[in-house]
């Protein structure tokens, strides 16, 4: 119980649930039409081009269906006329800690950002709602060319490079909900590392919901010039309330020759917030993407972190974990398109559900007929705790080269009793014995993690592992 | 509602529904205009065994089905479709309790030229053993084969079927209920259609039942093989293997998806199922979808898994240093490697006559 305690002290009881008194400079009425998508473009003073193509996405997002496969029953819930669509409650995006408005920089304060970014950061992007709240990067990294600014400063600053690399990796056509967040996207990040800039420390977004029914669209996009490398780490997280919220993100990386883009999630928004993002990544020759996706909270979650292998060489991993708790459905997976010669990859996906909760894996690699000597491998490892609780896998492998090796295994079991009773004539207690399982469970994710993010998750699992026995 | 009634009021699937997505039923259809059951000529139908003696009693394969078969766990659309062609061609294969028998029985269906199909009932009673092989052969365009019905309890049965079309399209759908501790083998051999969709569904709803489904898929030129495989677990102590090895060459693309269901309920379940596919040349594609549902947490054990290759160089090179020629090498790990699910579908007098059947195949494909 000591570690459970500990855990308890550390991350609360969803820790980030409460929510601050909803002060706004300006906020839009529920629903969503042309017109509000036009409002949001010129609120944001952006050039033509970015005007028309947001307008071309809603009408996409307006006339395409729902997906018809996944958990339709939830998503069926969602009424995209009872959302705001943008709400912005700070004036400006600061550089100064200092000039954020206070509530929200008592939010972020709670939430251990400006600490983390003193101890372990290159540079931290905080949104609130709609808009960027606060941003700053090491000026050393500023001096060597890194660009890393919120995405709507990057439009404004960098308006060429951001039209040569939007929508390039994920057009807006690519599924109702990329539709959706091209036509109001606000706020994100957008990164440049120049040739051959190593960036060392980890660069963070840390994103909150904050009103009730409220809608956030952030846009992200990363471009790694030749042989640069960075690693960029998000959090999520929302206040508990009773209606829904959405989260639908698209993340776009480009990872040009000879780079490394990782890319560090961990999601734990509160459990009325439905999850759906698309996050794709290009990785041209010799070139290295890996995602690293942890999935802990919200109601319904569905995403997919993709690769497109273009160039010969190159490389992509793709780690996730996800937890499903009451009420919950992580139908998480990963997508990986060999299109070049000599292109390995590889998935590992762990997933937990419990009380009553359903983890899906849902993954797609196929290899192209002009893709010689491709190697890959995915591995789903799934536990279920309890009576109730549910977990999928589905697996597409479309392979068109006789050259390619692929291999894929999946497990679903429960915890093991041998295991459990070696660990409790140890003297640990049941629960304690099966969290620390559970977290043995989750090991090769959470090792690839910064320290702290690791602990906290270690710790916010063990929390979740209370009342598991008996 | 009869079946007619219920395939014309169905909404036809699109590619979003995951059964269809490679092989739209349009394209197995039997004329393409989805909106009519054409009219089918009934095959030549007869039941004897593989070495031609005369049949022990407790079997007999009798005209007509009995009542309307449950479709509850199968594709409504394939099988309204079939059982409303199959009018003037159903069937019952009755094997009485107790039923055994040494020698393979064989249910041999010959389409001749024309577009044909049948539905088949096994009634096989409790406690029967023995092993079946359905075969079919002939040159029609089309041919539809719908197996329903029941292996009882306790029963022990090998069940394979063969599809050794000379050409066109074979559509076919399984739906086979595995009663209390019946251990069943369910083996697939298909070579030889243009188009092959076949939907085989087995559901285990009692205690103890046991089935291994198995299947052997060589295909060649432009030949297009869907086989979609479901097994249902709704009963404790039941167990599964899905063994499914595909040999692809030329410009011809397998398919094999799975479904493996763990009902809550079904506590001590075991179940694994893999796709092995061997890919023969630079044109050929293999798609491989294992997926798995599962419900109860108090298993022994669920998996699955997927492995794609080519032949292997160290294996060539191992044969040619004995004296074998590049073709002869690559012919005999083909055959090795579809033998290796060809062995288990049953003993040795069965899988002697599929190696046989499986040999001609390899040889006039290799002509």
């Amino acid at each position: 119980m000591e570690e459970n305690s500990d855990a308890r002290v550390a991350v609360g009881e969803y820790k980030a649930g409460w929510h601050d008194p909803e002060e706004s400079t300006i906020r839009f009425d529920f629903g969503l039409s042309e017109e509000v998508v036009r409002e949001i473009s010129s609120l944001k003073n952006e050039p033509q081009w970015m005007t028309e193509v947001r307008v071309k996405a809603f009408k996409h997002f307006s006339e395409r269906k729902m997906p018809t496969w996944g958990n339709m029953s939830m998503l069926e819930e969602i009424d995209f006329d009872k959302i705001c669509y943008y709400l912005r409650s700070s004036e400006s995006t600061e550089k100064d800690w200092e000039d954020v408005p206070e509530d929200i920089r008592n939010t972020f304060e709670r939430l251990g950002i400006p600490e983390a970014e003193q101890k372990w950061l290159s540079g931290v992007t905080a949104q609130y709602e709609s808009e960027a709240v606060y941003h700053s990067i090491r000026e050393d990294l500023e001096s060597q060319g890194v660009i890393f600014l919120d995405m709507d400063s990057g439009l404004r600053e960098y308006p060429d490079l951001v039209k040569k690399w939007f929508c390039s990796v994920v057009p807006y056509s690519d599924n109702k909900f990329s539709a959706l967040n091209t036509a109001v996207w606000s706020g994100g990040s957008f990164i440049y590392v120049p040739e051959g800039v190593h960036v060392e420390m980890p660069v963070q977004a840390y994103f909150r919901i904050n009103a009730k029914n409220m809608g956030q669209f952030e846009r992200t996009l990363i471009i790694a010039d030749k042989g640069s490398s960075i690693h960029y780490v998000e959090g999520c997280t929302a206040p508990t309330y009773s209606t829904d919220s959405l989260h639908s993100a698209v993340v776009e990386l480009i990872a040009l020759p000879g780079s490394h883009i990782r890319y560090s999630t961990i999601q734990n928004w509160s459990a009325n917030v439905y999850n759906l993002v698309t996050k794709r990544g290009i990785a041209h020759e010799n070139a290295k993407i890996e995602w690293v996706d942890g999935n802990i909270g919200s109601k319904l979650t569905m995403k997919y972190p993709a690769v497109i292998l273009k160039g010969e060489g190159s490389h992509a991993e793709v780690i996730s974990v996800a937890y499903s708790g009451a009420g919950q459905h992580q139908d998480a997976g990963a997508k990986i398109h060999h299109l070049a010669s000599n292109t390995t990859s590889k998935i590992l996906s762990k997933s937990i559900s419990k009380n009553g909760g359903r983890g899906s894996y849902r993954g797609m690699v196929t290899v192209s007929p002009k893709a010689d000597n491709c190697k890959l491998n995915v591995v789903c490892d799934a536990l279920i705790l309890d009576e109730g609780s549910r977990s999928d896998t589905y697996p597409t492998m479309e392979v068109a080269n006789p050259t390619a090796r692929c291999e894929h295994e999946a497990s679903v079991s429960k915890v093991s009793d041998e295991q459990l009773f070696y660990l409790m004539s140890r003297g640990h207690s049941e629960e304690e014995s099966l969290a620390m399982i559970v977290n043995g469970f989750f090991e090769p994710f959470t090792r690839e993690l910064p320290m702290e993010y690791a602990v906290e998750l270690n710790q916010l699992m063990a929390l979740e592992m209370e009342g598991s026995i008996g | 509602m009869d079946s007619t009634s219920r395939y014309l009021s169905m909404e036809k699937p699109n590619k979003a529904d995951h059964l269809w997505r490679y092989t739209p039923w349009k394209k197995v259809h039997p004329t393409g205009d989805l909106s009519e059951i054409p009219p089918l000529s009934p095959p030549e139908i007869s039941l004897g065994i593989i070495d031609g003696s005369e049949l022990p009693p407790g079997i007999e394969l009798k005209r007509g089905v009995f009542g309307e078969p449950d479709f509850s766990m199968s594709s409504a659309l394939t099988n309204s479709f079939l059982h409303s062609s199959a009018e003037t061609s159903r069937w019952t294969l009755v094997v009485d309790k107790g039923f055994s028998s040494e020698k393979p029985v064989i249910i041999d269906i010959k389409t001749g030229d024309l577009a044909s199909v049948a539905h088949i009932s096994l009634e096989i009673g409790k406690m029967s053993e023995f092993e079946l092989i359905t075969r079919v052969t002939g040159s029609s365009e089309w041919f539809g084969l719908l197996r329903t019905g029941q292996i009882q309890d306790g029963a022990v049965v090998n069940d394979v079927v063969i599809g050794l079309l000379d050409r066109g399209t074979m559509l076919r759908s399984d739906s086979i209920e595995i009663c209390r501790d019946a251990q069943v083998r369910a083996g697939t051999v298909s070579s030889g259609s243009e188009r092959t969709k076949s939907d085989l569904r087995y559901i285990m709803r009692e205690t103890g039942g046991n089935i291994r489904v198995l299947g052997s898929i060589l295909s060649a030129e432009s030949m297009h093989l869907d086989h979609h495989i479901e097994i249902h677990h709704e009963a404790p102590e039941t167990f599964s293997r899905l063994s499914w090895h595909s040999a692809c060459g030329g410009s011809s693309r397998t398919i094999g998806t799975g479904m493996l269901t763990i009902r809550k309920g079904s506590i001590g379940a075991d179940a694994a199922q893999i796709f092995h596919n061997l890919l023969l040349s630079k044109t050929a594609e293999a798609d491989s979808i294992p997926e798995l549902e599962v419900m109860e947490n108090d298993v022994i054990g669920c998996g699955h898994g997927t492995a794609n290759g080519p032949i292997d160089e160290e294996q060539m090179f191992y044969l040619k240093a004995r004296g074998f020629d590049e073709d002869d090498a690559k012919r005999s790990l083909i055959a090795a490697f579809l033998n290796s699910t060809l062995s288990e579908m049953g003993g040795v007098d069965l899988h002697e006559w599929l190696v046989g059947e499986l040999t001609l195949q390899l040889e006039a494909l290799n002509a």
